[in-house]
């Protein structure tokens, strides 16, 4: 039995859109031999932080994590962060088809799945921003230390903090507004303390991965690991799926509430944003491949 | 919750001077809490600090988060010691008067070598954990801060705690069930 | 079906490491450690271990617990706690059962910063307890007073309850804080009418003092003001959403310390002992969040917090039977145990059971929390009651505990009111939060 860990609620749509398929397939093709128990809502432990120690040193066997809580340890995964290398709905699959790349991340455990979340959007609380002056000296949560940087040749003040505050900063003038996706309207109420969405510009796009420890995966045969690692691919793209079609609908309920607005950027609006944000990419990239991740080579993978 | 209070209970005395009193134990406990005080200090001077960065100046000190949240591991990892030196636990004493001399003996001993077993295991293991964030670079997001060196805080305040209850159960056989309280 | 009897089992071993003076938090931590180490192996032991250590000690919204105690001790040593209850005094000792009802009116503002009742019990108790013995208040009276009023540190923010209590169920510790306002202050209005009934009928119990003239009162009220000021700006800095809840906790800390050094009432040893009582005090309480959070996943691989839940649904009790059911539970629970300990084992058991049954996360965090300091007066183990009787030694526990029972009906009473209109407690969270 291995035991999956997720740190959402039981009514995330994960557990039924993502989990419980990835355990029937797992079960099926491993004649039953192979089963999954899912544990939604922090039942072996609270937050994403740590989620990724979890899988490292076996608290769990899967975990569902984001690399941008370590960031540090995912300097090239998080390259599909940076506004301009993915576009929300084919990063997934070319990302898959890359993945040998990342290899070299993925020492401490195993990576079963890996996939993007909907596209960023400036979710104000009360200013609206159509166009960059907007935004400047502006107090914006940010979702990571390069989505930081992003905000700042945008102009505005990056503030850190954990996505669960985000609700009670935006509502009492702690922030003026988050760089976060569209699902977060829903699922952490944001669309309450919410009055304007911004979006149309080359977006950040935050990642998410199921990972195994090391051990338990060496624990499987080698056609049973393989059958793991096949669900996991699959369970990425209900995953990508299931977040763009959240977002999607997040994004339209909160359109359709009175005094609420949708500012979609022309590209004539867009351009200063991008051309800000184009730098920072650049930036990001030459420093990784002075590092010596092979950023160039991976990025240009990625493109279209 | 309980202040110190409720520190006035030890275990082993009316049969000399313990062990846990000894000098070198005290000075470890003296400059254990000095630094958790230190660590305490710098977590009121950083929270000040970005609000008023943010209130007064409007700019945000990003990444104080990380300063704050590894600062609480040093201030909490430093207090173990002086913690376990002047036993301030939230106990359940109410059964004391039924369990009876014996069952008060046999409870602290028991207690103190059951809870230092779990925290050589938490030191061990942290050590492990210590070893692994420095080979890989495991760092903070923002300020890249290195996080061995707070597994590492970790490490030494739980083994300090644990040897802080060891020296008590030795205390406690020297002193013998009769002098027990 | 075995696996829930390990649960059991589990819990069994733990009241049986409490009874031989194993600390709570390490009981929580060595059956969390030892029954997952049985159940899935040691790999998976030692990693929950090393990672929930790590974890509860780096957890951000957990500074609140040593910036708001260091608030509270400094606070005490610098004497502005004895300025509350003198001001309290003034206003209200004229009155028959003055002394008492100043207690708790003392005990209402120095909970506004400290998070716990044995400290507020001990603060006011040492200032106002002398006082009514002086005056001739019958023993039962006094100390029933301080050791009742002492549990509004609980529950009037900030709290340490609420903050465990936040981070047990990741619910908002600012919401929290706000949600105690209303309770708190309707309590303490109870504690006082409480007062009013039992000199009323035995009007010995607490004689009139001779009433101060106004401007006694004003100037004792000046006297209290430094402490109330940081109260207005670390408290309803939360409310009007200047800070979150840890920057307020650490702008009222260095408020206090500022104010303290200004008055000419901290020394460089004071502020220290201020600071190693702070941080043993904070050790202690991280200690039962690290138990808590070992303890918590073992719950979930056995079953346990599951199988409960359906078995309490079975009953066919209806939401509002079920929940008297878990306070009844709470209420003897309370007779053996202390309150924080008894949050930090139930909450992860009931929270899912109660929220399951749509009961409002948030309320039912009040509800536990004066459930909770309802044991914190019951016999035989009442903490606040252990408080006062070393502050007033001469007096005999039996009558301690006669003394609290007025106030522990009072504190039903409240209980009552929250269940039936819950808005007492939701109010302000809503309207701060829309
Ligand atoms: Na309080
Ligand atoms: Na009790």
């Amino acid at each position: 039995e291995l035991k999956l860990a997720d740190f959402q609620p039981a009514t995330h749509p994960y557990a039924a859109g993502v989990y419980a398929p990835f355990a029937d397939e797992v079960k099926a093709k491993t004649d039953g031999e192979v089963t999954v128990r899912v544990f939604m809502g922090g039942e072996l432990g609270t937050g994403p932080v740590e989620q990724f120690n979890r899988a490292v040193n076996g608290v769990a066997d899967i975990v569902f994590a984001l690399p941008g809580y370590t960031a540090s340890s995912f300097p090239k995964t998080l390259l599909t962060e940076l506004p301009g290398v993915i576009s929300a709905d084919t990063g997934t699959e070319r990302v898959q088809a890359s993945l040998a790349d990342l290899s070299k991340e993925y020492r401490r455990v195993v990576l079963l799945g890996l996939w993007n979340n909907a596209p960023n959007l400036l979710l104000m609380a009360d200013k609206p921003v159509r166009s960059m002056q907007d935004l400047k000296g502006l107090k914006i949560r940010t979702p990571s230390r390069n989505g930081g940087r992003v905000l700042e040749a945008w102009g505005a003040a990056p503030v850190s903090l954990p996505a669960t505050d985000i609700y009670n900063a935006m509502q009492t003038g702690v922030i003026d507004g988050a760089m976060i996706d569209a699902t977060t309207l829903q699922t952490f109420k944001l669309a309450e303390v919410t009055k304007y969405v911004t979006q149309g510009m080359q977006p950040t796009i935050s990642s998410f991965f199921l990972i195994m420890n090391r051990d338990s995966f060496k624990d499987l045969p080698d056609s049973q690991q393989a059958v793991v690692q096949e669900a996991g691919k699959t369970a990425a793209l209900n995953a990508n799926r299931i977040q763009l079609e959240v977002a999607d609908k997040a994004l339209a309920d909160f359109a359709a509430l009175p005094g609420k607005e949708v500012i979609t950027l022309s590209a004539d609006e867009a351009a200063p944003f991008d051309a800000a944000a184009a730098k920072v990419t650049q930036q990001v990239i030459d420093d990784a491949d002075k590092a010596g991740l092979e950023a160039s080579a991976y990025v240009k993978a990625l493109q279209p | 919750m309980t202040t110190d209070d409720t520190n006035t209970t030890h275990p082993a005395t009316g049969c000399g001077r313990r062990w846990a009193d000894a000098r070198p134990i005290q000075w470890a406990v003296r400059a254990s809490t000095a630094l958790s005080v230190l660590s305490l200090a710098i977590l009121l001077l950083v929270i000040t600090a970005s609000v008023v960065a943010r209130y007064v100046f409007a700019a945000p000190l990003l990444g104080s988060n990380e300063i704050l949240q590894l600062c609480l591991v040093a201030m909490v990892a430093l207090a173990m010691l002086p913690a376990a030196h002047g036993e301030q636990h939230i106990r359940v004493d109410v059964l004391d008067a039924y369990i009876g001399k014996y069952g008060r003996y046999a409870g602290d001993l028991l207690s103190r070598l059951i809870a230092a077993f779990v925290l050589y295991a938490l030191a061990y293991r942290s050590g492990l954990q210590a070893l692994d964030a420095a080979e890989f670079g495991d760092a903070t997001n923002m300020l890249a801060i290195p996080l061995w060196p707070f597994y590492a805080l970790i490490v030494l305040g739980a083994a300090l705690y644990a040897t802080m209850l060891v020296i008590q159960v030795a205390d406690l056989w020297r002193c013998g069930v009769n002098k027990h309280v | 079906m075995s696996e829930l009897l390990f649960g059991i089992l589990g819990l069994v071993v733990m009241f049986v490491a409490m009874i031989l003076r194993m600390p709570v938090g390490m009981a929580m931590l060595v059956v969390g450690f030892f029954g997952t180490w049985a159940l899935n192996g040691e790999r998976s032991a030692m990693a929950l271990l090393v990672t929930e250590t790590y974890s509860s000690i780096s957890n951000y919204s957990l500074l609140v617990i040593p910036m708001f105690l260091l608030m509270g001790n400094i606070a005490s040593v610098a004497g502005f706690s004895r300025g509350l209850y003198e001001a309290a005094f003034a206003w209200v000792g004229g009155f028959r059962g003055g002394l008492a009802s100043a207690s708790v009116l003392g005990c209402a503002a120095f909970s506004a910063v400290s998070g716990s009742s044995v400290a507020t019990a001990v603060t006011i108790g040492r200032a106002a307890l002398p006082e009514m013995k002086r005056f001739h208040y019958a023993d039962h009276l006094a100390a029933g007073s301080v050791a009742a009023g002492g549990t509004l540190g609980f529950l009037i923010p900030p709290s340490t309850g609420f903050v465990i209590y936040a981070i047990l169920t990741e619910e908002s510790i600012g919401q929290l804080f706000m949600a105690g306002i209303l309770p708190g202050i309707l309590l303490t209005a109870l504690f006082i009418l409480a007062i009013v009934l039992i000199t009323t009928l035995n009007p010995a119990a607490g004689p009139r003092n001779e009433q101060m003239s106004w401007p006694a009162r004003w100037k004792a009220l000046s006297g209290a003001l430094p402490l109330l000021v940081v109260i207005v700006i670390s408290i309803g800095g939360i409310y009007v959403g200047a800070f979150t809840p840890v920057e307020a906790s650490g702008i009222g800390a260095i408020l206090v310390i500022g104010l303290a050094a200004i008055a000419g009432k901290l020394s460089w040893r004071t502020l220290f002992e201020a600071g190693k009582d702070t941080i043993n005090t904070s050790a202690m309480l991280f200690l039962i969040v690290v138990g808590a959070s070992v303890l918590n996943p073992f719950l979930s691989f056995t079953h346990l917090p599951e199988a409960l839940g359906n078995a309490l649904q079975a009953t066919h009790l209806g939401p509002f039977g079920i929940l008297l059911l878990i306070i009844v539970f709470y209420l003897i629970l309370g007779m053996f145990m202390d309150g924080l300990a008894m949050l930090v084992v139930t909450v992860p058991i009931f929270f899912p059971v109660v929220t399951g049954l749509g009961f409002d996360p948030i309320w039912y965090g009040v509800v536990s929390v004066i459930a909770i300091e309802m044991g914190m007066i019951t016999p035989p183990v009442g903490l606040n009651v252990f408080v006062v009787k070393s502050i007033a030694q001469d007096v005999p526990m039996a009558e301690i505990f006669k003394g609290v029972m007025p106030f522990w009906v009072a504190m039903a009473l409240c209980l009552l009111f929250i269940v039936v209109f819950p808005q007492i407690a939701l109010l302000i969270p809503q309207t701060m939060f829309k």
